[in-house]
């Protein structure tokens, strides 16, 4: 122990052996033990009587007070879901509640998640949102970008897919000082989880009566690893013979989407570009507080506000947009198979934005209260 | 000729296929919109079983009716001693399959089968509806003189296979076998099911009791099954125990015991044991789940059928169950308010049914309840 505070204190940290003392699985294995498939033991959901159960990261910043919402308009409109609340503690040096979390997720299935904060500096604890994703091999992130008439925002009618993979790419959380002064940071692409990532999107535009599917990419200067991502999704392209696909690079993709943003209908991007295509898309709607992601595994699924923020300094203000949470929630409704419960409250949401009680973020008055209280006055009239 | 006469029959066949198809389409839309009509009441499957069981589901039905509650019965007699009365078992479990809920009696099961089929009528119903299992909470009421005080205990049991498979057979003249079932998946299941209870309403403890010792494969798996599971959840303790100890101990100290999990028979055992320790069969309320459906029912399964007529049962089990109904449908409201009011008449003793070593009847019970809601 003092030997440790003492290399605490010459910061040595980085160069010391880290001994993994988390109980199950080190920081080491959750990064790199994907990308490969788990073998899972086939359990049942947690789904008794037609009532689900689904596990509750509520996360830092904004998350509770978000979260509370969630759980506040579910019981108004009697929605057959009950929560496990699991708290990762962001100071912790260990990962025994990032287990826990990712143990509940398991045997429940489904998980509505805010953002959680890192904070400790150890070597041995990684960014908790990329563990989840890693460990649940989580490998496909959607988020479905669609304008509401009732937001003042810079593009009307916008409706776009980003379909971005989730575990792999620069997010490997690979890098090292090879020379004193030369960082070398790895980007990983593999043959296997762009394949499974291409047919996803494909195959998502196939159900959905989509027409486009743009790659985007940087092939032209990494010619090998974007290389392979695209020509992987050309690949698969040629499976479905009805959908259009074409490419389209980086950062002409970004100039594009504000300028004209109507030309794209389902776009399929690696990890890092995913991050910022997102985010671009998300601000031409109206800001963080709007859109809703989904993380899709092969068993697992968790749902989260689109752009990835904590929202800190806004957090206990009561001016936070609930929209973005809620608009998770009615994503899980969907996928758990409660349609009526989503339906109800997807209108409610809708009717809620449009009449125009907005948050500060889009340009109103209204504080988080406020919009959550009108919500469940729609939910009370659709139900009565 | 004869080809003429098979068009003509062709075309009237058709014609009527027609109609009838027709017919039955106007019929689903007219369900459907009645049903988009009541949108705000709960609609719910009511069996009211054999024995006492009708006199019972009136009592649920006078205090819902006092209480306001917005939930609509859909009644049908099912009845495996009373066979030309009952309603046929599918149109039963299709409107606990549509309904999602179900309140339901006992069904009194006879001890000789004379069609010489061997599943009973309950196992049918559990099995249509895959209705796995068996939930009864155990818990000491105020004002109930027992053994044993602030008994607190959940035991969920499987109950669609093991010693119920109804398979027995007379292999050779004097030798009957009798097999009992234990699948990975059922057993996995189940257990699955009640650690995921214990999460839920914050319980510490999971019992699996078995009898591995003597049934080394087939109680083995359902024991094994069990410590799988409950390797997924760290913060749950788990322990085991032999089912004859665990009667024992039930009887001597049934304070140590939280959540339990285990086979069938064992179940039903334990079930009837654990009822007696805190007031009987008339006081103890359960539920079967299904991944979709839950049908409430009395924990303890007994008619009762000798009290048939006499007003003397005691409705408690069967206004805990129709409580648990009420919570599960989001309709917590009305059931706190009842289980207040229930519990206000046995707290003050005035009026309690014979069992419980009153002298009132069920009607005079039933209307303290009505009485003291608030």
């Amino acid at each position: 122990m003092a030997a440790r505070s003492v290399l605490r204190y010459l910061k040595l940290r980085p160069v010391v052996f880290q001994s993994h003392r988390c109980a199950s699985l080190s920081g080491f294995d959750i990064q790199h033990k994907t990308p490969t498939i788990k073998k899972v033991m086939p359990i049942p959901k947690a789904h008794y009587g037609g009532r689900h159960t689904v596990t509750m990261l509520p996360g830092a910043g904004i998350g509770p007070e978000l979260m509370g919402y969630v759980k506040e308009v579910f019981k108004y409109a009697g929605v057959p879901v009950d929560f496990e609340d699991v708290e990762i503690d962001p100071n912790a040096d260990d990962n025994v509640d990032l287990d826990y979390a990712i143990t509940s997720i398991r045997r429940n299935g489904v998980a509505l998640k805010g953002n959680i904060e890192t904070r400790s500096t150890e070597a041995g604890v990684l960014s908790r949102n990329v563990a989840l994703r890693n460990e649940l091999d989580l490998y496909v992130n959607v988020l479905h970008c669609v304008s509401y008439p009732g937001v003042n925002s810079r593009q009307k009618n916008i409706d776009i897919v980003i379909v971005r993979q989730n575990t792999e790419g620069e997010y490997s959380m690979l890098e090292h000082e090879s020379v004193y002064g030369v960082i070398e940071s790895m980007k990983v692409i593999t043959n296997f989880n762009s394949e499974r990532v291409a047919r996803y999107a494909f195959e998502y535009a196939k159900r959905n009566g989509r027409k486009k599917v743009t790659t985007v990419h940087k092939a032209n200067i990494m010619k090998l690893s974007d290389g392979l991502f695209l020509e992987i999704s050309r690949r698969v392209a040629k499976d479905y013979p009805d959908i259009i696909h074409n490419d389209m690079i980086i950062d002409n993709c970004c100039m594009q989407l504000v300028s004209n943003p109507h030309q794209f209908d389902v776009v399929l991007t690696t990890n890092l570009y995913g991050a910022i295509v997102s985010n671009v898309v998300c601000g031409l709607l109206g800001g963080a507080g709007l859109l809703a992601g989904k993380n899709y595994g092969d068993h697992y699924t968790i749902f989260e506000p689109g752009t990835r923020n904590t929202g800190t300094s806004i957090a206990g203000k009561n001016i936070a947009n609930p929209i973005a949470m809620l608009n998770a929630a009615v994503d899980m409704l969907r996928h758990l198979g409660h349609k009526h419960h989503a339906i109800v409250i997807q209108n409610a949401i809708n009717k809620t934005i449009n009449q125009g009680v907005h948050t500060r973020d889009l340009g109103g008055t209204a504080t988080s209260r406020d919009v959550v209280d009108n919500i469940l006055k729609h939910i009370k009239i659709a139900t009565a | 000729m004869a080809l003429l006469a098979r068009n003509i029959c062709k075309a009237l066949s058709q014609a009527t296929q027609k109609n009838t198809v027709r017919a039955l389409h106007v019929g689903t839309i007219r369900q459907q919109e009645s049903s988009v009509e009541q949108e705000g009441k709960l609609k719910c499957t009511l069996i009211p079983g054999d024995g006492v069981g009708p006199e019972l589901v009136v009592a649920v039905q006078n205090v819902f009716k006092a209480a306001d509650v917005p939930v609509e019965f859909e009644p049908y007699f099912l009845s495996e001693v009373n066979p030309t009365l009952s309603a046929p078992l599918d149109q039963v479990s299709n409107s606990i399959a549509r309904n999602r809920v179900c309140l339901k009696g006992i069904l009194a099961t006879p001890d000789h089968s004379m069609t010489g089929e061997l599943q009973t009528l309950n196992m049918k119903l559990r099995k249509s509806l895959d209705l796995y299992s068996n939930v009864v909470h155990v818990k000491s009421l105020p004002g109930i003189r027992s053994r044993h005080q602030n008994v607190d205990c959940v035991i969920i049991r499987e109950q669609t296979e093991g010693e119920y498979s109804a398979l027995e057979h007379e292999s050779v003249k004097g030798v009957v076998e009798c097999l009992k079932i234990v699948t990975a998946t059922k057993s996995q299941r189940i257990a699955k099911f009640a650690f995921d209870y214990a999460v839920k309403n914050n319980r510490k403890k999971v019992t699996c009791v078995h009898k591995a010792n003597i049934m080394k494969l087939g109680d083995g798996l359902f024991l094994k099954s069990c410590q799988e599971i409950a390797k997924m959840y760290p913060r749950v303790t788990f322990e085991t125990m032999i089912v004859d100890n665990c009667t024992m101990q039930m009887v001597s100290n049934p304070h140590q015991f939280d959540v339990m999990v285990m086979p069938n028979l064992y179940g039903n055992i334990v079930d009837n044991l654990a009822s007696g320790l805190v007031g009987g069969a008339g006081v103890v309320a359960g539920a079967s789940y299904s991944a979709e459906c839950v049908v409430f029912e009395p924990g303890a399964r007994h008619t009762y059928s000798e009290a048939v007529g006499k007003n003397v049962a005691n409705p408690t089990a069967m206004l805990l169950c129709a409580v648990k109904l009420l919570n599960h449908a989001n309709l917590k409201r009305y059931g706190e308010q009842i289980r207040e009011a229930l519990n206000r008449v046995l707290n003050d003793g005035k009026v309690l049914t014979k069992d419980l070593g009153g002298q009132s009847s069920t009607t005079e019970f039933t209307a303290a309840v009505i009485n003291s809601l608030r």
